[in-house]
């Protein structure tokens, strides 16, 4: 039973999950007195992508072809360890929140090297400054998954979700999640996903060799990418009230933070980071003070 | 009294020719403004070469003229000591295959080695396009390397992922920051000084407005102009106020653009959206007022085609302040918005030797500190009862850059305003439609948004254009960007381009 609504909330959230991406939008160009594309549109892009021809570059090795692959098996993996329909609705035998943090960095490894594959200029400076921002964003997920850890006594994501009383801790730490979610889904101020000028680009620099149904892939980890995170804050850091519900609000949170502030120049992301990692670092000790 | 430029020519010989306009340049403490050849070697046997400065104090164009051998021009090239002639010499090299010895640069500009065989000088009177279609290209451009360890080189364009105009970026970077940036365009190339030659000065207005299309009724204004001041027509005062008018609306719905896209390229959404109804709603005005939302059709030789009449003015004053209003909101939001102004202040700083050296011109030398205007030297007429002073920035950052647009615009909403009440006492005609076609060479200019656009021009007798020489203020500026970035990394170049906002169709011609 168990696994059967494992594998019926890991199904309905892959299928969601470019309705979130399509509503995030559809809230920002309403801010921004547009109308805009509906919010099945990332549907339409995704049926639209698998129907093209796919253009490889001569100079590319097996890694290029592979990586689309390790990217969206790691996100569904990663998905998999989320209880998010409820506590007990995970794989958390299979392994727990430290795991999921590792699992994604397998599909980013393969990305990055996807991107240096075609030894293209963009390619390059995209993986160069996804594993940069990568190594700002790591330490801060481990540490405030530790804070979130430290009040249950486990790193399970089930045992964490299923913690019901709210500490002080819990809303420190997710403070912290929510600025790792931002850089992991590369919104604003840290990356820009509709962002038209190549020089600026970050992860999109580092896909911008792939086309047809291997993007289509690609796009749809990103997709799935975002609902883990959201997910993550949703039913293990604040498991209370409706994941639904709290999925929204944070699309709204997101939607609101990026038509509100501007990009940040690349090097000050350093500075969000490291904030960041303070905010994790004092969930942790208030965590082990037992607030 | 006439608002028609004042110009003086000083005829050098070829040998004294190098000095006069370094000592000229000293003098006038004025760049290069613009240094371009005429073929008359079926008239008199030479190229014709003139070099243009500008003379603040006098309010004139100060022009150095020497005639160089039409079978084997050479000249002594002004760029080593002169670096605003660089340019110039390597398009006048292209175009006419006149040497210039000793130049640090012999390059080709527009005409692309790949494509364009080597002895076909297109601006030359006997060039015949059929034989340069037919003998093949050779050779490739050579970019200025950066060696060293760990420097690496970016090329972007000339195909970019926006609907932008196509140029080529060859960034030599360590990491992010940028230690060299060469641009090369000329991929809009379509001949525009060679077609003018084709036309009757009448038919060519329409075809100056279309030289580069954001600065559309600047163009034509400054080609009328000049082919007014070779026929010595005296346009109404009517006709300059309209004119000014409309100036002043296209540099407002081009100044709402920039600043929207300013805000854009940081990521910045809703500044974008605030400036897009301004924009839009001043193109719907122009339209309101002339028929055409970028100001075609509008100019003509001896004046205007539309007026601004008694019923048109409340329409003309009310969306001018309400696109007023609009921008102070978003002015606001902008300077009080820290992660916006912490991407624009600082970054991309032209200093204001660099873009004196440069010749750097309009815009872009305000916000460096560098006070000059053709509003404030040449249309003192119209613009001196406005009291018109010109927008200077120190900094010479984006934020400097930013800043002039905001003031700009502000001062033109003001002018605006005044020079409608100044409308009622002008006359009724805007139109000098009688004259008679005159043979002559002139200099029409005027301060488009960007910077002066300055067009040379020469008639026959019968009103024939034989040689247009246009200068946009990109031409030179483009330098000006390459400069502004060293030393920002890599993914502020979108920023700093955009507060240039230069012209590829102008610089490409």
């Amino acid at each position: 039973m168990k696994y059967l609504l494992v594998a019926l909330q890991i199904v309905v959230l892959i299928a969601v999950s470019p309705f979130i991406t399509g509503l995030i939008k559809k809230i920002k160009n309403f801010i921004r007195l547009r109308k805009g594309p509906g919010v099945f549109q990332p549907y339409y892009d995704l049926a639209k992508l698998a129907g093209k021809e796919e253009v490889i570059s001569r100079d590319t090795s097996w890694i290029f072809a592979f990586a689309p692959y390790a990217v969206i098996g790691s996100v569904t993996a990663a998905l998999l360890l989320v209880p998010a329909f409820g506590p007990g609705i995970s794989l958390n035998r299979a392994g727990d929140l430290i795991a999921m943090i590792f699992i994604l960095a397998f599909g980013r490894f393969f990305m990055a090297l996807a991107g240096l594959d075609a030894g293209s200029a963009f390619g390059g400076m995209g993986s160069s400054r996804e594993m940069f921002i990568s190594s700002l964003v790591e330490p801060v997920a481990l540490l405030s998954v530790f804070a979130v850890s430290l009040n249950c006594g486990s790193t399970d994501a089930q045992a964490v979700a299923s913690y019901g009383t709210f500490r002080f801790s819990t809303l420190v730490a997710t403070g912290a999640l929510f600025a790792v979610t931002i850089a992991e889904t590369s919104r604003i101020p840290v990356d820009n996903r509709e962002t038209h000028l190549e020089l600026t680009m970050i992860h999109e620099a580092m896909v911008l060799e792939y086309s047809g149904r291997s993007l289509a892939l690609i796009e749809l980890a990103s997709h799935i990418k975002q609902v883990l995170f959201f997910s993550v804050i949703a039913a293990v850091a604040v498991p209370f009230g409706n994941y639904a519900v709290k999925m929204l609000v944070i699309a709204a949170a997101v939607a609101a933070l990026e038509v509100s502030m501007a990009k940040m120049r690349l090097f000050r992301v350093v500075d969000m980071m490291s904030f960041s990692f303070v905010l994790s670092v004092i969930a942790v000790v208030i965590s082990a003070m037992g607030y | 009294m006439m608002d028609i430029n004042r110009e003086t020519y000083i005829e050098a010989a070829p040998e004294r020719f190098a000095a006069e306009c370094l000592r000229l340049h000293k003098r006038l403490d004025s760049a290069v403004m613009t240094y371009f050849a005429e073929d008359l070697r079926k008239e008199l046997g030479i190229f014709r070469l003139y070099c243009v400065f500008l003379d603040k104090e006098k309010k004139a164009w100060t022009v150095v003229r020497t005639g160089l051998p039409g079978a084997d021009a050479r000249m002594t090239s002004l760029s080593k000591e002169m670096f605003s002639a660089g340019l110039f010499e390597r398009e006048m090299g292209e175009m006419f295959g006149i040497k210039f010895e000793e130049s640090p640069d012999t390059r080709r500009l527009s005409l692309h080695d790949e494509v364009w065989p080597k002895g076909y000088y297109p601006l030359r009177k006997d060039f015949s396009p059929d034989d340069a279609a037919r003998a093949a290209p050779e050779g490739d451009y050579c970019f200025n390397r950066v060696d060293g360890e760990g420097i690496f080189e970016v090329p972007v364009g000339p195909v970019h992922a926006g609907i932008i105009g196509p140029g080529h970026f060859r960034f030599s970077a360590a990491g992010e920051p940028v230690i060299n940036l060469e641009t090369r365009l000329g991929f809009t190339h379509r001949g525009v000084e060679k077609l003018f030659e084709t036309m009757d000065a009448d038919n060519a207005v329409s075809f100056s407005e279309k030289v580069s299309g954001d600065s559309a009724f600047s163009y034509s204004c400054a080609f009328c102009r000049g082919i007014e001041s070779i026929y010595g027509l005296e346009v109404p005062l009517r006709a300059s106020i309209i004119r000014a008018i409309f100036i002043e609306l296209e540099r407002m719905y081009n100044h709402a653009n920039d600043i929207g896209g300013m805000a854009v390229d940081v990521g910045f959404g809703y500044p974008n959206a605030l400036a897009s109804t301004v924009k839009e709603d001043l193109l719907a005005l122009n339209r309101m007022l002339t028929g055409s939302r970028y100001l075609k059709g509008v100019n003509r030789i001896g004046g205007v085609n539309a007026d601004i009449s008694g019923e048109m003015k409340p329409l003309l004053l009310d969306s001018v302040l309400r696109a007023r209003e609009i921008m102070n909101e978003l002015n606001g939001i902008l300077h009080s918005s820290v992660s916006f102004m912490d991407r624009v202040d600082g970054t991309g700083i032209l200093k204001k030797k660099t873009a004196a050296d440069l010749g750097v011109t309009g815009l872009a030398a305000r916000a460096s500190g560098i006070r000059c205007d053709l509003r404030e030297i040449f249309d003192g007429q119209v613009y001196g009862a406005c009291r018109f002073k010109p927008a200077v920035q120190e900094e010479g950052d984006v934020l400097a850059r930013l800043n002039v647009r905001f003031d700009e615009f502000e001062a033109s909403v003001g002018m605006i305003n005044k020079m409608a009440e100044m409308l009622d006492k002008a006359g009724k005609s805007g139109l000098k439609a009688e004259y008679i076609p005159k043979a002559g060479a002139a200099i029409g200019s005027i301060e488009a948004w960007r910077g002066p656009v300055i067009i040379w021009v020469r008639t026959d007798p019968s009103g024939r254009i034989e040689r247009c020489k246009i200068t946009d203020p990109s031409f030179k500026n483009w330098q000006g960007l390459c400069f502004s970035v060293l030393g920002n990394i890599i993914p502020d170049f979108p920023l700093c381009n955009k507060s240039f906002d230069l012209s590829y169709p102008g610089n490409d011609l």
